[in-house]
């Protein structure tokens, strides 16, 4: 082959190769990273826009900081590849472990990285009807949003849960080897609050 | 650092000052020498590594310290296996620990031991009807790994100390 040519056929195929890898880490940032509720204004449909936002926030719901202890079963998962808790455990009555195997007996009320364990004083399984794992982002949503399936609460203290409550801030001070939730506690706050504000409007799927 | 005083098999230890970072395995093995406490798989899976924690509402439970700051223990009272013999005299389940063979190597022994007081504690002030004894015994020791496989007769020793003494652990 001729250096002109192989010129030719190297130069188009090293400019492509760098454009999907700059393509792949720009996708990378974007999805640990919330887009601010300012950003949707442009939806005119105020139904669309809320339900836009809604999908913004999935990020956060379905990533493995929450959807981890909101299983569909009774034992949590763990990692960013969700694989099930090791050692076995099992959601006890109250969500916090068995009596013999209290979420307390190991997490402890920080994160305590020799051990590589997450902590919080109130580390606990969501309550089984609060299952996220799953589901679709329209099913999250529409559970999310009704009292028998989200702990009872109205619309408005979800902004609360989500944008202040410390155990669901955890997801952004995870610990080593556990990828944070995308973007910020008070950025998924504002989410919240514009999605209430706006109709709390469910994705279609 | 941080301050670190808690009661170990009755004897009050501290105030000292250990690392954030240190493991309560660690404590007890490098700075106290109570190797009887395994460091087994270090992910709180054998729980080889298991001590007694007395709550301060007389209840207690038997928890791991391979995954846990020992600085976590501040105030706390715990116990390990080097606590359950009385006077020189073994306890009724390391008797019956032996009389049953229940260890090989015994790696696993003290966490199986440690597991075992506290369900026999439990017993002792919420006794149980003799039908449920097995599903009781396997549900304590169930989190226990013991790579010799000495499972059955664990349950079994355990078992024939609760039988020895129905009307303190029965109803």
């Amino acid at each position: 082959m001729k250096s002109e040519t192989r010129f030719q056929i190297l130069v188009p195929a090293a400019a492509l190769a760098m454009s999907m890898l700059t393509g792949y880490a720009a996708s990378q940032a974007a999805s640990n990273t919330l887009a601010s509720p300012e950003s949707f204004v442009a939806i005119a449909d105020t139904e669309t826009r809320s339900a836009a936002i809604f999908t913004e926030l999935g990020k956060v719901l379905t990533s493995p900081r929450c959807v981890n202890c909101h299983p569909a079963g009774d034992r949590p998962h763990q990692g960013d590849e969700s694989r099930l808790h090791q050692p076995p455990v099992d959601r006890g009555v109250d969500g916090h472990g068995t009596q013999t195997m209290r979420c307390s007996i190991c997490h402890q009320n920080t994160n305590f990285e020799p051990g590589r364990v997450p902590g919080h004083p109130e580390w606990h399984l969501a309550p089984r009807e609060m299952a996220w794992e799953g589901k679709t982002l329209a099913e999250i949503c529409a559970q999310i949003k009704d009292p028998d399936r989200n702990g009872g609460r109205k619309a408005e203290d979800l902004v609360h849960h989500i944008g202040t409550d410390t155990l669901v801030g955890w997801a952004w001070a995870p610990g080593f080897g556990r990828a944070p939730a995308p973007g910020t506690q008070k950025e998924a706050g504002a989410l919240v609050d514009a999605w209430v504000k706006t109709g709390a409007a469910c994705p279609t799927k | 650092m941080t301050t670190l005083a808690l009661t170990i098999n009755g004897r009050a230890h501290g105030p000292s000052e250990v690392r954030d970072d240190l493991t309560m395995n660690d404590f007890l093995r490098e700075h106290l020498g109570m190797t009887g406490t395994k460091f087994g798989c270090g992910a709180a899976q054998c729980l080889s590594c298991a001590v007694i924690v007395d709550n301060p509402d007389g209840t207690s439970y038997a928890g791991p310290t391979c995954v846990v700051s020992a600085a976590s223990f501040n105030g706390k009272a715990i116990r390990t296996v080097e606590g359950h013999a009385k006077n020189g005299e073994l306890s009724a389940l390391q008797k019956a620990f032996i009389e049953h063979f229940a260890f090989q190597c015994g790696y696993c022994t003290a966490g199986f031991l440690n597991e075992a007081q506290v369900l026999l504690e439990r017993l002792a002030r919420t006794p149980v009807a003799r039908p449920e004894l097995e599903k009781i015994i396997a549900e304590a020791l169930d989190g226990h790994i013991c790579r010799c496989t000495g499972y059955i007769k664990y349950h079994e020793a355990v078992r024939d100390v609760i039988l020895a003494d129905p009307r303190r652990y029965l109803v």
